[in-house]
C-alpha cells in the first residue's frame, strides 16, 4: 500500500478508535453517534481511495469559512448544551468533541488538519478514560496506542518524503510487510518494557508531586487545649487535609462522614481540655496493625456494621490520627500507636510526611431500650468525668431545663436540647468569641450566632446541667464526595466539633447540634472538574506512590529467585528452564490481576505520553534510521532526505541555505558561520553530491556513514543549544 | 591515461608563465576540453596573448597566430586557390586557420567581413573555398583577444560572431607579488617559448571524448535551462541566451567536471560557468545605442539572474 493511502487510512482508524472509546463509555447519544458512524465510514472509503466517494466529496467541497462558521455554531451548541440540556461540563464537552471530530474528518486537506485530528482523538480517548473503568477500555486503549504510534510514524514519513521530491514528481513509496511489523513490533515491545519498568524501577517517595509536601499544615483544634473560637479561623481554608476512601462499601452514606480526632471533657468557661492525659500504647495484632480497644464499655448487640476507611493524611503538625467513630483496628506503617482514655488516636510524634493508614470502625447505635428508658444508670467513673460544668453556668442550666421540660427520658432531653440549638441559633463564621470572658453565654443569650464549637460546647454544657454525661469531640466532617475517585476529600474548612453523649449500654453516641454546614461549601459548575483533577492526584498516589518499595521488592525478589533458580537449573536440563520464568510471569500476572483496573489505564496513559515524548525526541533519529534502512525502490532518495534533514538541522541552528545557493556554497557558508560543524557538513555534502548527481549510487556503507554524520551533527546541535 | 593528472600537468605548465591566474588558466583548459573557442578581453598588456601562446605551446599541436589588422582579408585567414602551373590546375593554399590552435590577436581591429570568415571555421570546423570544403584538423580551437578600452579603428564583434565563442574571459591585473615574479624573470626569451608540450593532440581528443561521457543529472539540465530561461525573461536584458549558449554551458559544465576530476556535473559547475559562458551572449537593456557594453556590467547582470534561480536539492 502506498504511504499516503496508509497514512490517511490509519488517521481515520485513529479517529474511529477514539470515537468507539467514547461510544463504549456510553457518553455519546444515539442521535450523535449515527451521523458520526456514517462520517467515519465515508472518511474510511475516501482514504481507501474509493473513486465515487472521492468524486462526490470533491464535488461537495465547502469553503473553509463555511466550516469555521459551522464550528462556531457547534461551539454555541456546546454552550446551550452546557446550560440547558446536559448541564454538565463533561457530557457537553464530549458532544462538542464528537462534533469537532466529525468536522475535522470531513475537512482533512492539509497536514495541519491531520494534526488537529490527532489532538481531538487524544482528548476523546482521555475523556472516555475518565468516564469508564470497564474492562473493554483496555483493549480499545491499547489499539489506540498502537494505531497512534503507527499513524504518527506515517505522518512523519510522508512529511519527509514530501519535502524532498526529486525533480518535479513525487515518488510513491510503498509500505512493505517488513516495515509494518518492525515498527509495530517496536511499539509493542516498548509497551512491554514500560510495564516492566513500572514494576521494577524504584520510584520517588510520598509527596513528590505535592506542592504542600515541604511544610506541615497547621491543624487547629487537636492540641491538649482548645479555646473556643479557634476553629473558626480555618473555616474558609480549602487546603486538603486528607482523603478518605471507603472501599468495598457501596451502601455507605456518601453525604457526610464524621472523622473523629480528639475528645475533651473539661470546660472552664473559655476552653476545653482533657483530664486524662495518660496514654497507652496499642497492642499489635499483626505487622502494622493495632488493636484499639473500645474506650467505653459497650455491649456487642449495639454495634452496627463496621466501616473500613483508607485514609491518606497530609502532613499535619499534629500527631493525632483521624477515623470514623470508633476505631477498632488501625493498620499502617507505624511502629507504635497510642490511644488516650477517650478514644483519641495518636502517633508518638507528628509524621514528617504524608501517611496512609486504614481503619476499621464500628459505629455504635443507640440501643432501643435505652432510647425508651426514663432513667439511666451511669457508672460513677463516667459521672465523675463528664458532668463537670464551669462556674456560673446557672443561666445555661435554666435554659437547659426550660428546653427539656417536656422530655421524659434522657434521650428525649438530649434531642430537645439538640433541636433547640438547631432551630434557634444561626450559623455564622463572623462570631469571634476567642477574646470574650464568657463566650458561651454570649452565644446562647446575646448573639445567638456561632459555629460548630459554640453549638457543641453549648450542647455539652446544657446536657451536663441536666445530668447527662457528654463530651466535646473535634475532628473533621467530610461532606465532599468525589464520585470519580470514590472518596471523601477533607479540607481544612471541614474542621468540626460535635458532641458525644453517653449511654451506659450503647456507649458514646455521636450527635451534632450544628445546622448543616455544607452551606459553607461553594458549589460551582466547575466543581466536577476540580473533583476529577483531585481524583487523578489520588489515583497517582494510590497506584504509584502506594505501589510501594515493598511491592517492588516482591517483584524484584521474584525475578531474582527466578534467575537464581534458573542458574541452578541450567545444569539440570533445558527442560526445566521454563519453570522459573513461568513463576515470575505468573507472579507478574497475579500482580496485574490484583491491581485495580484503573491502574492499567494509568499505566497506559503514562505509556502514551511517554512514548509520544520518546518519539518526539527520537523522531530525527527514527527518520534517519528510516531513510537508511527502509527498503525503498529509490535508494537515491535516501541521501537527498539525509541532506534535507541536515539543512533543517542547520537552519534550526541559524545557518540557512538560500534556495539559489549550491551545496558547496552552503558548505563554505557553514565554514564561516559555524566552524565546528563544517567538517561534518563538508563530508555529508561530498556524499550527497556523489549520491545525488553521479551515476554510481552510494553503497550502503557510505549511506550509513552519511546517516552517522548527520546523527553526530544532531547530538552536536543538541549540545550547543 | 590518468586524466586528472594530465589536466593538472597542463595547468601547471601554463602557470609557469602566467603567474597567479589559476582560475583563468583552468577556464582556458575547460574551454579546450569543451571543444570551445575562447575570447580573451582585457586591457593591453595583461597577458592575453601570452596565455593563448602558453596554452598552445603546452599542447603538442600546430599553432598559428594571426594578427588582425584593418586591411586583413578573409583569404589571408582561410587561404586561397592559386593556379599551379605544373599541375595545370588550381591548388588550395591553406591559410593560417589550418592549425590546431589559432590565435586571433586583436580580432576587433579587422573588418566585419574578415571577422566573418572565421564563422564557419569556428562552428563547423571546416572551410569552404571555391565550392570546396576543407575540414580542419582536430582539435581545433580559436583563441581571440580584443581590447575593450580602445574603440578607435575597431569593429565590435557582431552578436553572431560572439555567440560562437564558448566563453569570454577577462584576465585582470595581477597582484603586486605576482607582478614581481613576472618582472624577476630573465627577459631574453619570450616566456612561452620556454614551455614544453605536455599533451599530445591525441590526448586532447581523448579528453574531449571523456567530457562527452560526463553525466548530467536531469534536474541539473532543468536548472541550466531555468537559468537560460531566466535570461530570456529578465527585464534587465534585451537579448537572452541562445540555444547555442545553453548547449555551450552544458558542454562547459561537463568539461569543468572533468577538469575537477569528476564524471558527473554539479550545480556548482553550472553556476560558476554561467557568467563566463553567458555574459557575452546577452544584450543589456537601455544601452541607448551603445553597441559596446561593458563586460563587467553584463557579467554582473548574469550573476544577479543566476542568484534568483533555485538550485535543485
Amino acid at each position: 500500500m502506498p504511504f499516503d493511502q496508509a497514512f490517511a487510512l490509519s488517521s481515520v482508524l485513529l479517529a474511529t478508535m477514539a470515537f468507539s472509546g467514547l461510544v463504549l463509555a456510553q457518553s455519546v447519544p444515539f442521535w450523535l453517534a449515527l451521523p458520526m458512524v456514517i462520517i467515519l465510514m465515508i472518511s474510511a472509503l475516501h482514504a481507501g481511495g474509493v473513486h465515487f466517494i472521492r468524486r462526490a466529496i470533491a464535488r461537495v467541497t465547502v469553503s473553509p469559512t463555511m466550516w469555521n462558521i459551522l464550528l462556531i455554531g457547534a461551539f454555541a451548541l456546546l454552550l446551550i448544551d452546557l446550560t440547558v440540556v446536559s448541564r454538565d461540563l463533561l457530557p457537553a464537552g464530549i458532544h462538542f468533541l464528537v462534533v469537532l471530530l466529525a468536522v475535522k474528518l470531513l475537512t482533512l486537506q492539509q497536514r495541519r488538519d491531520y494534526r488537529h485530528l490527532y489532538a481531538i482523538s487524544l482528548m476523546a480517548i482521555l475523556a472516555s478514560a475518565a468516564l469508564t473503568s470497564d474492562a473493554w477500555y483496555v483493549p480499545i486503549f491499547l489499539l489506540y496506542l498502537i494505531t497512534a504510534v503507527w499513524t504518527l510514524l506515517l505522518y512523519h514519513m510522508t512529511q519527509e518524503t514530501g519535502d524532498t521530491a526529486v525533480g518535479h514528481q513525487t515518488i510513491p513509496i510503498r509500505i512493505t510487510r517488513h516495515f509494518f511489523w518492525l515498527t509495530n513490533g517496536t511499539v509493542v515491545l516498548a509497551i512491554a518494557l514500560t510495564l516492566a519498568i513500572f514494576f521494577l524501577i524504584p520510584r520517588m517517595g510520598a509527596g513528590v508531586l505535592q506542592k504542600t509536601s515541604g511544610e506541615a499544615l497547621r491543624a487547629t483544634g487537636f492540641s491538649d487545649r482548645v479555646d473556643l473560637g479557634t476553629i473558626g479561623s480555618v473555616k474558609q481554608d480549602p487546603q486538603i487535609v486528607m482523603r478518605v476512601e471507603l472501599p468495598d462499601q457501596p451502601a455507605v452514606d456518601k453525604d457526610r462522614l464524621y472523622l473523629r480526632g480528639l475528645a475533651y471533657d473539661q470546660y472552664n468557661g473559655q476552653s476545653w481540655t482533657h483530664s486524662g492525659t495518660r496514654r497507652r500504647s496499642l497492642s499489635l495484632v499483626a505487622e502494622g496493625t493495632f488493636l484499639v480497644r473500645p474506650a467505653g464499655s459497650r455491649s456487642s448487640n449495639s454495634l452496627s456494621g463496621s466501616v473500613r476507611q483508607d485514609i491518606m493524611l497530609e502532613t499535619l503538625d499534629t500527631a493525632v490520627l483521624f477515623a470514623a467513630p470508633f476505631a477498632e483496628l488501625v493498620s499502617g506503617e507505624f511502629l507504635e500507636m497510642q490511644a488516650d482514655a477517650m478514644g483519641g488516636l495518636r502517633l508518638p510524634a507528628s509524621p514528617a510526611s504524608r501517611i496512609r493508614y486504614s481503619v476499621i470502625s464500628q459505629a455504635p447505635q443507640l440501643a432501643a431500650d435505652e432510647r425508651m428508658a426514663s432513667a439511666l444508670d451511669y457508672p460513677d467513673a463516667i459521672l465523675a468525668h463528664y458532668l463537670q460544668v464551669p462556674m456560673a453556668s446557672q443561666h445555661v442550666a435554666d435554659l437547659a431545663r426550660r428546653v427539656s421540660i417536656e422530655a421524659t427520658t434522657p434521650f428525649e432531653r438530649t434531642l430537645a436540647i439538640q433541636q433547640h440549638l438547631l432551630k434557634n441559633y444561626s450559623y455564622s463564621l463572623e462570631a469571634d468569641t476567642a477574646t470574650l470572658s464568657h463566650p458561651l453565654d454570649e452565644f446562647l443569650f446575646t448573639r445567638k450566632t456561632g459555629y460548630c464549637e459554640h453549638y457543641a460546647t453549648a450542647m455539652v454544657v446544657m446536657l451536663r446541667t441536666v445530668g447527662i454525661p457528654a463530651r466535646l469531640v473535634t475532628g473533621f466532617l467530610a461532606t465532599e464526595w468525589n464520585e470519580y475517585g470514590g472518596y471523601f476529600t477533607v479540607r481544612q474548612r471541614d474542621a468540626h466539633a460535635w458532641v458525644e453523649v453517653y449511654f451506659p449500654h450503647s456507649g458514646w453516641i455521636t450527635m451534632d447540634p450544628t445546622p448543616t454546614v455544607s452551606t459553607a461549601i461553594s458549589t460551582s459548575r466547575w466543581a466536577p472538574l476540580t473533583r476529577f483533577g483531585e481524583s487523578v492526584r489520588l489515583q497517582w498516589d494510590r497506584l504509584f506512590v502506594r505501589y510501594s518499595v515493598k511491592d517492588q521488592l516482591a517483584v524484584v525478589h521474584g525475578v531474582r529467585e527466578g534467575t537464581d533458580a534458573l542458574r541452578e537449573r541450567v545444569s539440570r536440563g533445558v527442560s526445566l528452564l521454563s519453570a522459573p520464568i513461568g513463576q515470575t510471569l505468573s507472579r507478574l500476572m497475579h500482580m496485574v490481576r490484583t491491581f485495580h483496573l484503573g491502574m492499567l489505564e494509568l499505566i497506559t496513559g503514562v505509556i502514551v505520553v511517554g512514548s509520544a515524548l520518546f518519539l518526539l525526541m527520537l523522531r530525527d533519529r527514527i527518520a534517519l534510521w528510516a531513510t537508511t534502512h527502509l527498503p525503498t525502490s529509490h535508494p537515491e532518495l535516501a541521501i537527498v532526505q539525509l541532506y534535507a534533514r541536515m539543512l533543517r538541522m542547520m537552519e534550526r541552528h541559524g545557518v540557512r541555505k538560500s534556495p539559489a545557493a549550491t551545496a558547496s556554497e552552503f558548505a563554505r557558508l557553514v565554514e564561516q558561520e559555524w566552524k565546528a560543524a563544517a567538517p561534518i557538513v563538508a563530508n555529508v555534502t561530498a556524499l550527497y553530491h556523489q549520491g545525488r548527481f553521479s551515476q554510481t549510487p552510494l553503497t550502503p556503507g557510505e549511506l550509513s556513514r552519511a546517516a552517522e554524520q548527520v546523527g553526530q551533527l544532531q547530538s552536536f546541535t543538541h549540545v550547543v543549544r | 591515461m590518468n586524466s586528472s593528472h594530465t589536466i593538472r600537468s597542463i595547468q601547471d605548465n601554463i602557470a609557469l608563465v602566467i603567474k597567479g591566474k589559476a582560475h583563468v588558466i583552468e577556464m582556458a583548459v575547460v574551454c579546450l576540453l569543451a571543444r570551445g573557442h575562447l575570447l580573451l578581453e582585457d586591457v593591453p598588456g595583461v597577458g592575453k596573448t601570452t596565455l593563448a601562446h602558453s596554452l598552445a605551446r603546452s599542447l603538442d599541436c600546430s599553432f598559428k597566430r594571426i594578427q588582425f589588422t584593418s586591411d586583413l582579408l578573409p583569404s589571408d585567414i582561410v587561404g586561397v586557390s592559386m593556379f599551379n602551373r605544373q599541375k595545370q590546375g588550381f591548388e588550395f593554399i591553406p591559410g593560417p586557420i589550418f592549425a590546431n590552435v589559432v590565435l586571433a590577436d586583436e580580432i576587433n581591429r579587422t573588418t566585419p567581413k574578415t571577422q566573418s570568415s572565421l564563422l564557419e571555421a569556428m562552428s563547423e570546423a571546416q572551410i569552404s573555398v571555391d565550392n570546396q570544403t576543407h575540414p580542419l584538423e582536430q582539435p581545433f580551437m580559436v583563441i581571440a583577444t580584443q581590447n575593450p578600452a580602445e574603440y578607435h579603428g575597431t569593429f565590435p564583434l557582431p552578436e553572431s560572431q560572439l555567440d560562437r565563442f564558448l566563453m569570454r574571459l577577462c584576465i585582470g591585473y595581477p597582484t603586486p607579488e605576482e607582478e614581481r615574479k613576472v618582472l624577476d624573470r630573465p627577459y631574453s626569451l619570450h616566456p612561452a617559448d620556454t614551455l614544453e608540450a605536455v599533451l599530445s593532440a591525441q590526448e586532447v581528443l581523448a579528453l574531449q571524448t571523456r567530457v562527452d561521457q560526463v553525466h548530467m543529472e536531469e534536474s541539473l539540465t532543468d536548472y541550466l535551462l531555468a537559468i537560460v530561461q531566466a535570461t530570456r525573461q529578465s527585464e534587465l536584458l534585451s537579448l537572452g541566451v541562445s540555444t547555442r549558449g545553453a548547449l555551450g554551458l552544458s558542454k562547459a559544465a561537463k568539461a569543468l567536471a572533468v577538469v575537477r576530476g569528476r564524471d558527473y556535473c554539479l550545480p556548482d559547475d553550472i553556476k560558476e560557468l554561467a557568467p563566463i559562458v553567458l555574459s557575452h551572449r546577452v544584450m543589456l537593456n537601455r544601452t541607448h545605442g551603445m553597441r559596446t557594453q561593458s563586460f563587467e556590467q553584463a557579467e554582473r547582470m548574469v550573476l544577479d539572474i543566476v542568484e534568483t534561480v533555485p538550485v535543485p536539492v
